[in-house]
């Protein structure tokens, strides 16, 4: 092939250049009349979607056009899907950066078609759009802002999970043109749109609508660049300006010098703006400098970040800035290194020794050289000048001691798969930047929603990507288009895919239930790894019993009571205790999601189950919640009854003490009738009840309580000790103290009224605590400042060790006594 | 797979404040913060309320408290998602504020760790879920220490043991997940118990489901983590269920005593004002929390590394602490003492330059020795004492009838109905049930004592198992039979005699066996980690009668595996026993082997399902000492426990009286 002159169709625009690469030719028939068409283009070189403009006059063409239809085609002309549109009148037809058609409609209804095959989704606009009625949208790559016809704002910033939001309000007027930033390059982070009403310019966010105060409207055309920095405005006057996003300065100005406002006024890169009529373009770049590209027929634009897609029924070129390497290597005169470094591959290959001279001229700036015909390889289109740039950074690279190649070989990858995707059959001319921001896995993706299996195959695994996606793909569109029985289908699929691994069949078997063959979906599940997947589609095929188990089988909790919410809404509750009775971690969630919040369902359970003490402890909960003492009283009555005709010894225990307690519940009411104040006694515990009472001074009731509940006597010894000390009714103390025994010993006596402060009536327990080793009672004597008492005590235990140490603690009389005891014990001294 | 350097507990608290604040500067512009009370403490483990601050955050809320008002436009809600009475409070609190909203409100929602199906369903049924911006917040792991990673679940323990639902397995085996992509599959799990088994095979079971899904792109992960972990060794997963004895016991060491007697949560203990004094300049950011609870007669006092003087003192049994103190006091003074001493101004120079930790050093010597002083109070009571001697008695194997008397005093004298239900789900632990009679005895005397509403109480805590009747089967459990029964119930009997678990002279000041955390008594849970990593040290232990040294050296026996030698005495715990190897791809482990090394200190994760007590990170840290040469152990768990909480789980609230 010969080789083009790489500085064919370079235009000089101001100090730099830009070039018009033709991409494909011969796109649309004839007969398809561009002009009629409103053409909307994904980016990075995706689908271009084409619809009739309605306001236009076109000639009849017989019945069978006269149906309006949404017509997607590749870059290349392919023809790829028809959509048939029925559904009123399009006021909004743009494509998300996932290449998926968006197509609004003049009621407020979006349309999100994926896959390029008519699969969809729909949802509202609402926010009165149904009735004032789209007027016109405007799309970035992950959402679209539509205009109304009363001038309101409705933004959609994610297609997932729409949210149609409402933006500020904004004044009343005729929008002579308007455009949005996107979120990514606001400070606010979310979509701004201009507005350009009147004489002026109104910037619109969620919260406000700025007046940016502009004499020069009303604007015909404003169109944002690419990175939200500059805007571009057609004036009054028919004069393009360059402003600042932000309306503070003003750049550039151009006079296109024409009678009529173009059609349509876009940014070509960050650099440059088109503005294009029916069949002439202008470029006009930085300071107002300009060219002209005039066309025989209909032109239409499509933007990139990079650059300008034009498409008319001949061609479609890309029209972009010329890079800044590549300019540096190809231009006139250039005696860059990387420049030299391709001219010495040409002098290579002629054998000339030059070629090592010129090598050895840029030597110090090889490196830099190579780097630069790298990059140059990737922004060319024409592949005769790729394997030129490239084979010009091989040989300089050869020449290199330490070079790091990677970028290199990494490059010759990228350039390869770009070879592939830009074939005409393809039509994917996406540039080298684009295909880097696009992604490899995107692009995957595109060539799947294409059918471009087999390419996409081969490219994952050239380049190492999973290809999984791309086989469930498959399967699912075989799925949907074989006609085959259901056997065969599934042997079909699993042999294709076996060994493949992250292959997700649960997304396969979902196609298949949509397409209405609900056993193949069972069938494919089989071979799902992963059993929490399996379970929203089981839920679907109304497999509910499956989808429990497998939901029980993922131990993921979550898609159990998912399931069971969704079972126990549909079920009738016998079967749907029947269900969960055989799978205990099923009962148990539904047991504990029912408690505190439907009782009732409890109840119910634990009857079907017969397990009366659980049923019977809901009721008692149920009485603790209550306020008023009747209805607790019920509700333990209810409580007792349900445990009334068993035999078995705990469950007459339990009826035993829930029968106490509402007895309790009467008592203390009674008690609170006659001697409190106010309520005091209902809802203390038996112990507390009797302890309050002996407290207050109603022994009497106390004894009385105590033998109704059959309080044991120990118990009630020590209720009647604290109680009294708290009273400090030390006369009843005493009076205790006279009886001969108590069944908890003389000990807490003591330690109790010690504790209190009476040392003096504690002493009298003393002697009483006959049990104690005599150490602790001397102890005890100590303690309560009775040193003689103690010494006595030793005395009488013979201890003279003690009986020394209690004299240095002694003072006053107590020294005299203790010596004397010690004189005692020691007679021979 | 590169080398991580970052400890596990530094990536964790790096990856939740990185995701937080990340996620709440999605929102735009000033907002409220409403907040549920589990996360609160949770939260303020690794971000600072200045931080939040800077992030746009005006006000924090609390969830339970429902009073998240109209001063910001923006709301956020941060809330466990797994809890559907969590979700169905968001709900309606979003539904108020739409309707007496005079301000147009945006509502975010924050789910930890993961957008839950039912929180979806819930919130369609309130029709709210268009007018929300939903997005996760996958925290799982939080850091406590540099060795301990929790979950800080506070329902987990009545979640598994009382209700049985799993799903603090199933959380447990996700932050599992975490550990083991950023690592590596654990080579080994070795666990004990049922629930430990459920959550070995959910791992396994999520491995798989993860190489199904690695290559898929459905994870946005990049391939890694197919192969077993060089660096770790394996995991270790004891269920609580398999020793709830040694909760129920009182922790002997400063942090597990602080804990018992104030309570620490999150790494905090709320003490009264009267006992440390105020917080001398409160630092304003410390918890979220602190912004809504003004409850001036406490303060927050913090209680990790970041404090030397503490973490001296957490892991040392309380009876030492004293005298750590006093050293430690000494020491500061004679160091306050150079400032005379110092001649040169170099000298006073670098005095100066101490003296802010001088300052702090002091302040904490001050604080923990209020502390120290408060807790002493606590431990001389008679009560204390009382029940000391009753739960030594028990751990100790002593027939726990004779102790019966003291109990029945404990209930008359109305101490706190925990303390006595812990003596009573003691006994039962340890001796497999109590004797009907007694059990009905003391169920009559306890309800008498502190109110019917406790007939609950006695049903959930049978629920648990930690507190029933004697049944047949169980009898057979004495001392004799040895390990019949595998599996039913933990025969503490059996193992105490195999497993030395009471050890009658313990040094509390230079412990030479784990032991020394409840003087005398070494945790069940943690004998059971050292049957898999230090063999020697227990044969010899069980074998030789006299302890060894306990800087065993001999390596060589290490290396045998899982609960090799220990096969038949474990039987005796109860649940299941596993080791499982997880294989991977031959060739790459020997490669990554040569490449690595074989002598590289590698990690062992213990778990513990169903929380973790005190004394047992502080006998775990001890083991760890002793391997520090051999290997690193860190400590993961749902939640840090005690016996109170565990008696909390299963408390009936309320009561019959009215409310005031």
């Amino acid at each position: 092939m010969a080789p083009s002159n790489p500085l064919s169709y370079w235009e000089r625009v101001g100090d730099s250049f830009y070039r018009k690469v033709p991409v494909y030719d011969a796109i649309f028939d004839e007969d398809v009349e561009l002009e009629n068409y409103i053409v909307a283009g994904a980016p990075y070189g995706g689908a271009i979607a084409l619809y009739r403009d309605e306001s236009k006059l076109y000639r009849f063409q017989g019945a069978q056009t006269t149906k309006s239809s949404i017509d997607i085609y590749s870059c290349s002309g392919k023809h790829i899907n028809r959509i048939n549109w029925e559904y009123g009148s399009i006021r909004g037809l743009g494509w998300s950066d996932k290449e998926e058609l968006l197509v609004v409609s003049e009621d407020g209804t979006v349309r999100r078609y994926f896959g390029l095959f008519g699969d969809f989704t729909s949802f509202s606009l609402g926010n009165g759009s149904e009735e004032y009625g789209v007027r016109a949208c405007r799309f970035w790559t992950s959402g679209f802002v539509a205009l109304l016809s009363n001038n309101q704002l409705v933004a959609v910033s994610n297609y997932e999970e729409p949210r149609p939001r409402l933006l500020a309000p904004c004044p009343e007027g005729e929008v002579s043109s308007w455009s949005l930033i996107p979120p990514a390059y606001t400070l606010s982070r979310s979509v701004e749109v201009l507005l350009a009403v009147d004489k002026t310019i109104y910037l619109v966010d969620p919260t406000e609508a700025e007046d940016k105060v502009l004499q020069n409207g009303p604007f015909k055309h404003t169109s944002v660049s690419p990175t939200g920095r500059f805007v571009a405005l057609y004036t009054a006057e028919g004069k393009v300006w360059v402003v600042s996003s932000d309306f503070q300065s003003k750049f550039s100005e151009y006079d296109p010098k024409a009678r009529t406002p173009p059609r349509e006024v876009e940014w070509c890169g960050d650099d440059a703006v088109i503005l294009a009529w029916e069949d002439e373009i202008h470029l006009v770049g930085p300071n107002g400098v300009a060219t002209r590209y005039y066309y025989d027929g209909h032109v239409h634009v499509i933007a990139e970040f990079d650059g300008v897609r034009l498409i008319t029924n001949d061609t479609c070129e890309f029209l972009h800035k010329v890079s800044d390497v590549t300019e540096e290597i190809f231009r006139l005169g250039s005696s860059s290194p990387a420049s030299v470094l391709l001219d010495s591959v040409d002098l290579l290959e002629k054998q000339s020794p030059k070629a090592d001279e010129n090598i050895q001229r840029i030597r110090s700036r090889l490196p830099e050289a190579v780097d630069t015909c790298v990059k140059a390889a990737g922004y060319e289109f024409d592949i005769y000048w790729q394997k030129r740039l490239l084979k010009a950074a091989s040989f300089g690279k050869s020449v290199l001691e330490l070079y790091n190649s990677d970028e290199f070989v990494e490059m010759t990858e990228k350039l390869r798969v770009l070879k592939a995707i830009r074939d005409y059959q393809i039509g994917l001319p996406a540039s080298y930047e684009q295909y880097m921001r696009l992604t490899p896995e995107k692009l995957i993706e595109r060539l799947v929603n294409r059918h471009e299996y087999f390419l996409a195959i081969r490219i994952a695994e050239y380049l190492q990507i999973p290809a999984d996606r791309i086989y469930v793909h498959w399967a699912s569109q075989k799925v949907k288009v074989s006609t085959v029985d259901d056997e065969a289908v599934c042997k079909l699929i699993v042999r294709r895919l076996d060994g493949k691994p992250g292959i997700s069949f649960e997304l396969i078997a979902q196609t298949a239930f949509d397409e209405g063959r609900a056993h193949l979906a069972t069938q494919l599940l089989n071979h799902e790894p992963r059993a929490g997947k399996q379970v929203p589609l089981l839920m679907n095929m109304e497999e509910d019993e499956i989808a429990l188990d497998k939901a029980i089988e993922s131990g993921d909790t979550d898609l159990v009571n998912y399931v069971l919410l969704h079972l126990r809404s549909k079920l009738p509750l016998a079967s749907f205790f029947r269900m969960i009775n055989t799978r205990p971690m099923a009962s148990a969630l539904v047991e504990t999601s029912a408690r505190g919040e439907d009782s009732e369902l409890l109840k119910d359970l634990y009857y079907q189950d017969d397990r009366p003490i659980d049923g019977s402890n809901v009721l008692l909960s149920e009485a603790l919640q209550e306020t008023e003492l009747e209805r607790q009283t019920e509700k333990l009555h209810l409580a007792s009854r349900l445990l009334a005709d068993s035999k078995d010894a705990t469950v007459v225990l339990q009826q035993k003490m829930l029968n106490e307690s509402s007895q309790l519940l009467k008592v203390q009411e009674a008690l609170d009738q006659e001697i409190a104040e106010r309520e005091e006694y209902v809802g203390l515990s038996l112990n507390e009840t009797v302890y309050r009472l002996i407290r207050s001074g109603w022994s009497k009731r106390a004894q009385k309580v105590q033998s109704e509940f059959k309080l044991p006597e120990k118990t009630y010894w020590w209720l009647r000790l604290r109680a009294l000390v708290a009273k400090r009714d030390w006369g009843e103390l005493e009076e205790i103290g006279k009886n001969k025994k108590s069944p908890i010993g003389w000990e807490p006596f003591y330690n109790e009224i010690l504790g209190a402060g009476n040392t003096k009536l504690a002493s009298v327990f003393v002697p009483k605590c006959t049990n104690l080793p005599v150490e602790d009672r001397i102890e005890m004597w100590v303690k309560c400042g009775m040193t003689v008492k103690a010494g006595e005590e030793a005395f009488r235990a013979r201890d003279v060790n003690t009986l020394e140490l209690l004299r240095t603690k002694a003072s006053g009389t107590a020294v005299t006594e203790i010596d004397r005891m010690i004189n005692q014990l020691r007679p021979r001294k | 797979m590169a080398p991580n350097s970052a400890s596990d507990a530094d990536y964790f608290r790096d990856k939740a404040r990185k995701d937080l604040l990340a996620l709440l500067e999605g929102v735009r512009g000033k907002k409220n913060v409403v907040i549920s009370q589990d996360l609160a403490g949770p939260v303020g483990l690794f971000v600072k309320f200045s931080l939040l601050q800077e992030y746009g955050v005006d006000r924090v809320f609390l969830l339970e408290n429902a009073n998240v008002d109209s001063t910001q436009r923006n709301v956020v809600f941060l809330v466990h998602a797994e809890k559907a009475r969590h979700v169905r409070t968001v709900a309606e609190q979003i539904k108020r504020l739409q309707r007496n909203g005079n301000v147009e409100h945006e509502f975010f929602i924050f789910w930890v760790p993961r957008r839950t199906l039912v929180s979806n369903s819930i919130l369609e049924e309130a029709g709210i879920i268009g007018d929300v911006n939903i997005s996760e917040f996958p925290l799982y792991f939080m850091p406590l220490e540099q060795d301990v990673l929790s979950l800080e679940l506070d329902s987990s323990f009545g979640d598994l043991y009382l209700n049985k639902d799993p799903g603090c397995i199933f959380q447990s085996a996700k932050a599992l997940m975490d550990i083991q992509q950023r690592h590596g599959y654990f080579p080994r799990i070795i666990g004990k118990g049922d629930n430990a088994r459920r959550l070995a095979d959910l791992l396994l079971r999520m491995r798989r489901e993860l190489d199904a899904e690695e290559s898929s792109g459905l994870n946005g992960l990049p391939a890694r983590g197919l192969l077993p972990s060089a660096s770790t060794e394996s995991l270790i997963i004891i269920d609580r269920e398999v020793d709830f004895g040694t909760v129920l016991l009182t922790q002997l060491t400063y942090e597990g005593l602080i804990d018992e007697t104030v309570g620490i949560k999150h790494n905090q203990a709320d003490v009264d004002t009267t006992i440390v004094g105020p917080g001398a300049a409160q630092e304003s950011s410390k918890a979220p929390q602190q912004q809504t609870s003004k409850q001036g007669q406490k303060r927050k006092i913090q209680l990790d590394d970041s404090d030397q003087l503490f973490s001296q003192l957490r892991d040392a049994n309380f009876a030492i602490v004293g005298d750590i103190l006093n050293k430690v006091a000494r020491r500061l003074e004679s160091d306050y003492e150079s400032r005379h001493t110092a001649k040169t101004t170099t000298q006073l120079r670098e005095f100066v330059n101490k003296l802010p930790t001088y300052q702090l050093e002091h302040q904490s010597l001050r604080v923990h020795t209020n502390l120290a002083e408060e807790i002493m109070r606590v431990t001389r009571s008679d009560i204390f004492r009382k029940v000391l001697e009753i739960q030594q008695n028990n751990a100790a194997g002593a027939d726990a009838t004779y102790q019966h008397d003291s109990i029945e005093e404990l209930i008359a004298r109305n101490a706190p109905l925990k303390t006595v239900l812990r003596l009573l789900c003691l006994e039962s632990c340890m001796s497999g049930g109590l004797r009907a009679r007694d059990l009905e005895n003391f169920k009559k005397q306890v309800v008498q004592a502190y109110g019917y509403q406790h007939l609950l109480t006695f049903d959930a805590l049978e629920k648990m198992e930690l507190l029933q009747p004697r049944s047949s089967a169980t009898t057979m459990l004495l001392p004799t039979t040895g390990a019949a029964q595998a599996g039913l119930k933990t025969n503490y009997n059996y193992l105490r005699k195999n497993l030395r678990l009471v050890i009658e002279e313990v040094s509390e000041k230079e412990p030479e066996d784990v032991s020394y955390v409840y003087s005398g008594f070494a945790p069940l849970s943690i004998r059971l980690v050292q049957c898999v990593l230090q063999k020697p040290y227990i044969l010899a232990l069980t074998k030789g009668g006299s302890a060894p040294a306990s800087t065993n050296t001999n390596a060589a026996s290490t290396t045998s595996p899982g609960w090799l030698g220990f096969e038949d005495v474990v039987k005796s715990a109860r649940g299941a026993t596993f080791s499982i190897v997880q294989k991977g791809d031959d060739k790459a482990v020997r490669a990554r082997q040569t490449i690595s090394g074989n002598n590289a200190i590698k990690t062992v994760y213990v778990y513990f399902l169903g929380g973790i007590t005190f004394t047992e990170i502080a006998a775990l840290r001890f083991i760890a000492a002793q391997e520090a040469l051999r290997r690193k152990i860190v400590i993961c768990t749902t939640g840090l426990i005690n016996g109170d909480r565990m008696m909390d789980a299963a408390i009936a609230k309320g009561g019959f009286a009215k409310e005031e």
